[in-house]
């Protein structure tokens, strides 16, 4: 709350909450070679490389001034902005007051949704089978577990009404985590219409939806036998089952993304789609917590994205994803 | 006090305390890691689909790459490059494909091995078996340490004045702080002493919380008198020490005639002993980090404690951040193992 005076004289140091000053940072430029969008890194010539680099003085995207020094946990400000409006090219939130707000991807995004709305003694509603490392987290919070019978395409509609309808705990049972694209372990995804269904059920019992998608991208045409016409009809991001958030006209859904599986674990990136509400109280929980990514992190990506590859790359290399990982399936599949 | 140790000493202390009665009921089992059950071991060649980890030929990183400065400000100007290649390993740090890679809650292995041997230099822990952890820095280790021996409902003693990031923390924990009367130096001992010997909370006491150099608020830094007496009051009490450190390496010693800040040996730095260098219990978790000493938003630190506790602390890791971003580490680990190396680093440590 004492940050919008730090904000008015970027001069100022604040003993108060111990920020170095920025001279003694010891990095005068971080930068990285990285494929043109949609190459595969291990056929491009390093003369083809793209050269993305971050100085101390500040231009389209903040300065390592900004990106080492602390922040708030809304993250910095052109990361942020890019993953919101990458949000909203493909998910089109459907009602007003959505924000984004970082993570450290989608197990510490997990943790956050969760305690804010249970606590000991609650009950979360989950696929029958379900991410094991989430047992992790849920048991040292004395949360159980309730499972919910699943399909081929994931979590059945009727049996969560049952389950909700059906319920005699102490507790309310207030929120469904469900990963609804190649979900985990089943991988399993669910439909239009799955969705929908779901997205009633929870309505009628006023849950709250964490939408865990790392997998979201990884969409593919249907298998073909047919090798020759393979590759020609990958969805990018206008052809993707669309999401639980898409659906969204109440703001129920809290939905994890992740850069983990489209562009690198160990960046430790990802964000929360939710409405703002809720995002402001992920955003105070990071900063008792993580702060924010990691800003060598940050600089890499946000550097990428708004300096090099813009939206129509970032879009371009998901379909370059999605065709590595198509080609790897139609050779399991070949067999 | 010299700071040197040789492994031949290293060998003949004790091992920790067992003080897993402290911990609450969940980590008093050993447990196994969920996370370590999905993930296996990560391999470069084979896509892990249980852990849904992805393929490094998917990672369209070719090469990470810093200017730095050198280490003291007396060689002003003097910059070098640091290189993180995609495939090869990089001196001793790991290639950047193994960086940018899912890995385990304990931090990358070039990262915690330059820690253990800074923290061996800087502290020499008397006892054999301790372990460093890769963290995200001091305000989320605090929460993890504090969640290892306090639930909901339970007490945690601060100093009178503490760190509203730890505060805070608390409140989300649901644990009560019970301050405890400071001095000039901090922690009065006596004081402490007399509040657990009449403690009548439903719960016991087992853990406080302080902030022994440069005292956030106050700005006080304990003597070695004063850390000696803390200490005989925690085992007297059973209780383990969270030291939340991150301006250690920032006390300033009364001014010398001359200013040299080339020196790269320890003994220069003039450093009070930590809490840490006198823990022949195995009772302290020391919370290290590079935010005041490096940059903040690296979000890099590391916890000193016992193997068993760095056991559940890594447990803890994995069902949260699962470790702190594997290409800063291998930027730091490239930067201190490979460009400033130990003696570039204490060099750095002394200019600040």
């Amino acid at each position: 709350s004492l940050t919008k005076y730090m904000e008015a004289d970027p001069t100022l140091l604040s003993l108060g909450a111990g920020l170095p000053h920025p001279s003694t940072f010891p990095f005068a430029q971080i930068g990285a070679h990285v494929a043109p969008a949609g190459a595969s890194v291990a056929n491009t010539a390093p003369a083809d490389m793209l050269n993305v680099s971050v100085t101390t003085s500040s231009g389209a995207i903040e300065g390592l001034g900004k990106f080492l020094q602390y922040g708030n946990g809304r993250g910095v400000p052109s990361y942020a902005a890019f993953t919101r409006e990458h949000t909203h090219r493909v998910h089109d939130p459907k009602y007003v007051d959505w924000d984004t707000v970082v993570s450290l991807g989608n197990t510490d995004a997990f943790v956050k949704a969760l305690m804010l709305f249970y606590t000991s003694g609650d009950t979360l509603l989950v696929d029958e089978w379900t991410y094991p490392a989430i047992i992790g987290t849920v048991v040292p919070m004395n949360i159980q577990l309730a499972p919910v019978r699943m399909d081929a395409e994931g979590m059945v509609p009727e049996a969560l009404d049952h389950v909700c309808t059906n319920w005699t705990g102490e507790r309310k049972l207030r929120m469904v985590y469900t990963i609804p694209t190649a979900q985990n372990p089943t991988g399993a995804t669910m439909s239009i219409a799955r969705k929908r269904a779901i997205y009633a059920v929870a309505q009628k019992h006023n849950l709250v939806i964490i939408e865990d998608d790392p997998y979201y991208y990884l969409q593919f045409e249907p298998y073909t036998a047919d090798s020759e016409h393979r590759y020609t009809n990958l969805p990018g991001i206008t052809s993707l089952v669309p999401s639980l958030l898409s659906l969204d006209t109440d703001g129920r859904v809290i939905r994890l993304d992740s850069f983990s599986k489209v562009l690198a674990p160990g960046l430790r990136c990802g964000w929360v789609t939710a409405p703002k509400y809720i995002t402001d109280k992920i955003q105070f929980h990071n900063e008792t917590s993580i702060q924010q990514p990691a800003g060598v992190s940050q600089a890499i990506v946000a550097s990428l994205m708004n300096e090099q590859w813009g939206h129509s790359g970032w879009e371009r290399h998901l379909v370059q994803i999605q065709r590595d990982y198509a080609m790897r399936r139609d050779l399991f599949v070949d067999l | 006090m010299s700071f040197t140790t040789s492994t031949a000493l290293a060998s003949k202390l004790p091992q920790a305390k067992d003080l897993s009665h402290l911990f609450v009921p969940t980590f008093r089992i050993h447990q196994k890691s969920p996370f370590k059950a999905v993930m296996g071991t990560p391999t470069l060649d084979m896509i892990n689909m249980a852990g849904g980890v992805p393929h490094p030929s998917t990672f369209p990183l070719e090469q990470v790459q810093a200017t730095v400065r050198a280490p003291s400000h007396a060689a002003p100007g003097r910059t070098g490059t640091l290189s993180l290649e995609r495939t090869q390993a990089n001196g001793s740090t790991e290639s950047l494909n193994e960086l940018l890679q899912y890995n385990d809650g304990r931090g990358m292995a070039s990262y915690c091995r330059f820690l253990r041997q800074f923290t061996e230099q800087a502290h020499a822990p008397p006892y054999a078996d301790w372990d460093v952890v890769a963290s995200c820095g001091n305000t989320d280790s605090i929460a993890k340490a504090v969640s290892l021996f306090c639930q909901q409902g339970d007490h945690i003693i601060v100093e009178q004045y503490s760190f509203p990031g730890a505060l805070s923390n608390l409140v989300f924990a649901k644990v009560k702080p019970v301050p405890v009367a400071m001095d000039i130096e901090g922690v009065d001992p006596v004081a402490l002493d007399s509040l657990c010997s009449s403690w009548t909370g439903a719960t016991p006491l087992r853990a406080i919380y302080v902030i022994p150099t440069g005292q956030n608020p106050t700005g006080a830094t304990m003597s070695l008198a004063r850390r000696k007496a803390l200490y005989a009051v925690a085992q007297k009490h059973d209780l383990v020490i969270i030291e939340d450190d991150p301006y250690y390496f920032l006390q300033l010693g009364p001014m010398p005639e001359t200013q040299d800040t080339t020196a790269t040996d320890m003994n220069k730095l003039s450093l009070v002993p930590s809490l840490l260098s006198l823990d022949t219990d195995g009772r302290v978790i020391r919370l290290d980090s590079f935010s005041k000493i490096l940059a903040p938003n690296l979000r890099c630190g590391w916890i000193t404690a016992p193997a068993y506790i760095q056991d559940r602390m890594q447990i803890l890791n994995e069902s949260t951040i699962l470790q702190p971003s594997g290409l800063t580490q291998g930027v730091i680990s490239r930067l201190l193992n490979d460009t400033w190396g130990i003696e570039g680093w204490i060099e750095h440590l002394n200019a600040l």
